[in-house]
């Protein structure tokens, strides 16, 4: 690898790219600070939320004390074209999409890439937690982030070895308390800024309010137990997620949980915890990190973001790949991520079928 | 540093920053106290309406003060707009668009003339659209291409017709001469900014016997037309910026020269040209495939260029240009891909050597790429 001499950080305004930034300057390289607003919050959600104006300025006020340029770059369009109406319609469709993926592969690092050849600057910095390293056929090799609490290599295995081949991550190997500390030492303006949302343009979690303000109507339906039989109704799909428990309506008794959800009819099934074990899963649309494994191998298997991982047999297929786990796992949820790992390496991902 | 957008502001010229320092003691006093104090702020303040009075061929008395360009077009504009139809163009600034939005929303009828290509309404496209009934709003220089309007003619047609005239002339003050003794409108507002005053002064000229409703309420200052207390400060400003417009004008064929000489340079880069004739010497708006304009702005910038993508905005976020996408309707990618370049009576052809260099640099970073690759 060439040595960076010009690198973009991109900021959301958040601690984790300030501080990010932060260390990339005390290190000397030349930067330039760059926001992407994605999209308008809406009425009372336009407080403490990703791209909210406050955000911006708090990406702005890191770019003054640090003595950079900042430039916040209009991606409202291409956000919602690629994250959020992909994401209604998935809700939609009864599954739960997981849009940070794709927002990472189209929106923002690969769009970012090419904005960086536009600045002159070699490299593109962010705050993810995650590692890259250089394996010897020359590919890059995606890891996890130190910090196993914080790690986000979830949600970068759809990036190809292009944009790999800009990205710096200058956080990859510290944990969060030690990022904090760095952004104290640094005097980071927002070091004590709390972290964000998983969700950026959803902040409250309430999926369901967020389609009806996207002015899609959502079908009531009926709930049915696994037999068939009504046991209830619901004011639409988008309001439900696989395991889910809460919200559902059917007063006391036994605890029972979302089993499927039924977008043709708009059914939500519901049953017992039991019901929710699966020991495979099918994987759609899948990225493979440095290259299509070739055969059947063990590895290491999350199913969603905050899913400790699981050991099973992963098999690539055409356009994605089945997995068996060794031991049943919970809710595995269509429209999630599986990302694929063996070790500390990110081998893949796809969408569970 | 190669400043390159004297459209958004003018650099402040050392004597107006001296005229402001020199001031800057007894400019604090509030102009309508009776005392000393306040008479020796008043004393500046009146000193400072008549050099803008005299820059534009007013009668001082009939300068109504503002706080800036946008308060100055949205004075003129709601001020006059009564009952009457509006006729407006589509090019105009969010400044006086969106003053027309406000009464259109308030029921009023608007007629809106197309600019295509930058070519601005003939005499005879807006003749039949005229009535004693109607206020027509049109700005005399465009702010991003520069395109000048026949003002002179509209305001001719107005007065046989009985019909009201408003003329933002924000960008045109010191870039065309100026007379609104002989000119025919009935408000003209000017923007203190654009001739390297500060941000916070504008005016108002209203034709003596027009009736002109306030915008703002509040006390009795500028005989009723403009509630609040003026700032002298900004005035003074203002003022010595205005007694300079004759240099500034005495500079267009200079400016032209070099203007006409980075454009070609930049056409011979790939640029596509937005407008042509007739516009102000000052400004070159172009459009570069393959870029978005915001981009580039921002690519410029790091390599020490200042020029802007058209109207700025405060959250530092640059939409495609409005007035780009209303001249070319067809073409919207001109829009997306629009870098205005204004000059002023500072720039040296050093500067349109090495802004030209610079264009060179950045553009030849994604040379080779195909043509729908923005």
């Amino acid at each position: 690898m060439t040595e960076p001499k010009r690198i973009l950080v991109a900021m959301s305004g958040g601690v984790d790219s300030s501080v990010a930034a932060a260390l990339l300057h005390e290190a000397g390289y030349d930067l330039i600070g760059v926001t992407l607003h994605l999209w308008d919050a809406e009425g009372a959600h336009q407080v403490g939320r990703c791209c909210a104006p406050e955000d911006r300025d708090d990406a702005r006020r890191t770019c003054e004390h640090l003595g950079v340029p900042h430039y916040v770059l209009d991606e409202r369009d291409a956000f919602r074209e690629h994250v959020v109406d992909p994401f209604v319609a998935d809700y939609l469709a009864g599954r739960t999409p997981i849009p940070c993926v794709s927002c990472n592969r189209t929106v923002k690092l690969t769009h970012l890439a090419d904005v960086a050849e536009r600045f002159g600057a070699s490299h593109i910095a962010t705050g993810h937690y995650a590692r890259l390293e250089r394996s010897s056929d020359g590919r890059l090799r995606l890891l996890r982030g130190r910090d196993a609490d914080k790690d986000q290599s979830y949600f970068l295995f759809g990036l190809p070895q292009s944009t790999l081949e800009r990205l710096v991550f200058p956080l990859g190997e510290l944990t969060k308390p030690e990022v904090r500390k760095a952004g104290h030492r640094l005097g980071v303006p927002n070091a004590d800024k709390p972290d964000s949302q998983e969700l950026c343009f959803v902040p409250d979690g309430r999926v369901g309010d967020f389609i009806a303000r996207q002015g899609l109507e959502s079908k009531p339906g009926r709930i049915l137990d696994s037999d068939g039989a009504i046991v209830g109704r619901h004011q639409g799909v988008g309001n439900f997620t696989r395991g889910q428990r809460r919200g559902l309506g059917l007063g006391g008794g036994e605890a029972r949980y979302v089993l499927r959800i039924m977008s043709a009819t708009d059914d939500v099934v519901v049953g017992h915890e039991e019901e929710l074990y699966d020991q495979q899963l099918v994987a759609k649309d899948a990225h493979w990190v440095a290259g299509r494994p070739a055969d059947t191998f063990e590895g290491e298997i999350r199913i969603r973001y905050r899913h400790r991982g699981a050991v099973g047999d992963i098999t690539p297929t055409r356009d994605g790949f089945e997995v068996r786990f060794a031991e049943p796992q919970r809710a595995i949820t269509p429209g999630q991520a599986a990302v694929v790992y063996r070790g500390d390496e990110v081998i893949g991902g796809g969408f569970i079928a | 540093m190669i400043y390159l957008d004297h459209h958004a502001a003018a650099p402040t010229p050392e004597v107006v920053r001296q005229a402001m320092a020199d001031a800057s003691s007894i400019a604090w006093a509030n102009p309508s106290s009776t005392h000393r104090a306040g008479q020796a702020s008043r004393q500046l303040l009146e000193n400072a309406r008549e050099l803008i009075g005299q820059s534009i061929g007013a009668a001082p008395a009939d300068v109504v003060l503002t706080g800036g360009g946008t308060e100055a077009c949205n004075l003129g504009v709601r001020g006059l707009a009564k009952k009457r139809r509006i006729i407006t163009t589509a090019v105009e600034h969010p400044a006086v668009a969106e003053s027309v939005r406000h009464l259109a929303r308030d029921g009023r009828e608007v007629l809106v003339l197309p600019v295509l290509a930058g070519r601005p309404p003939a005499p005879s496209e807006l003749a039949p659209h005229l009535s004693d009934d109607s206020l027509v709003t049109v700005q005399w220089v465009n702010h991003e291409t520069g395109t000048l309007f026949p003002v002179h003619d509209y305001a001719q047609l107005c007065r046989a017709r009985g019909a009201r005239l408003f003329v933002d002339a924000t960008q045109a003050l010191g870039k065309v001469p100026i007379d609104v003794s002989s000119l025919g409108a009935d408000a003209v507002a000017f923007a203190a900014q654009k001739i390297g005053g500060p941000a916070g002064a504008g005016a108002c000229w209203v034709r003596r016997g027009i009736e002109l409703d306030t915008v703002l309420a509040g006390g009795s200052q500028e005989r009723g037309r403009r509630p609040g207390t003026l700032d002298t400060l900004s005035m003074v400003g203002f003022g010595a910026a205005a007694s300079l417009i004759g240099l500034r004008l005495e500079r267009k064929t200079i400016i032209a020269a070099l203007r006409n000489r980075l454009e070609a340079r930049l056409l011979a880069l790939g640029a596509v040209p937005n407008a042509g004739e007739p516009r102000s010497a000052t400004v070159c708006n172009v459009s570069f495939p393959r870029w978005e304009g915001a981009i580039l702005v921002a690519a410029l910038d790091l390599e020490g260029v200042c020029v802007s993508t058209g109207a700025a905005c405060s959250s530092g976020l640059q939409e495609p240009s409005a007035v780009i996408r209303a001249m070319y309707p067809d073409e919207q990618w001109r829009a997306g891909s629009a870098v205005r370049i204004s000059l002023g009576i500072e720039t040296t052809e050093q500067d349109i050597e090495s802004a030209t260099l610079v264009f060179q640099q950045v553009l030849s970073r994604i040379k080779g790429r195909n043509l729908h690759q923005i």
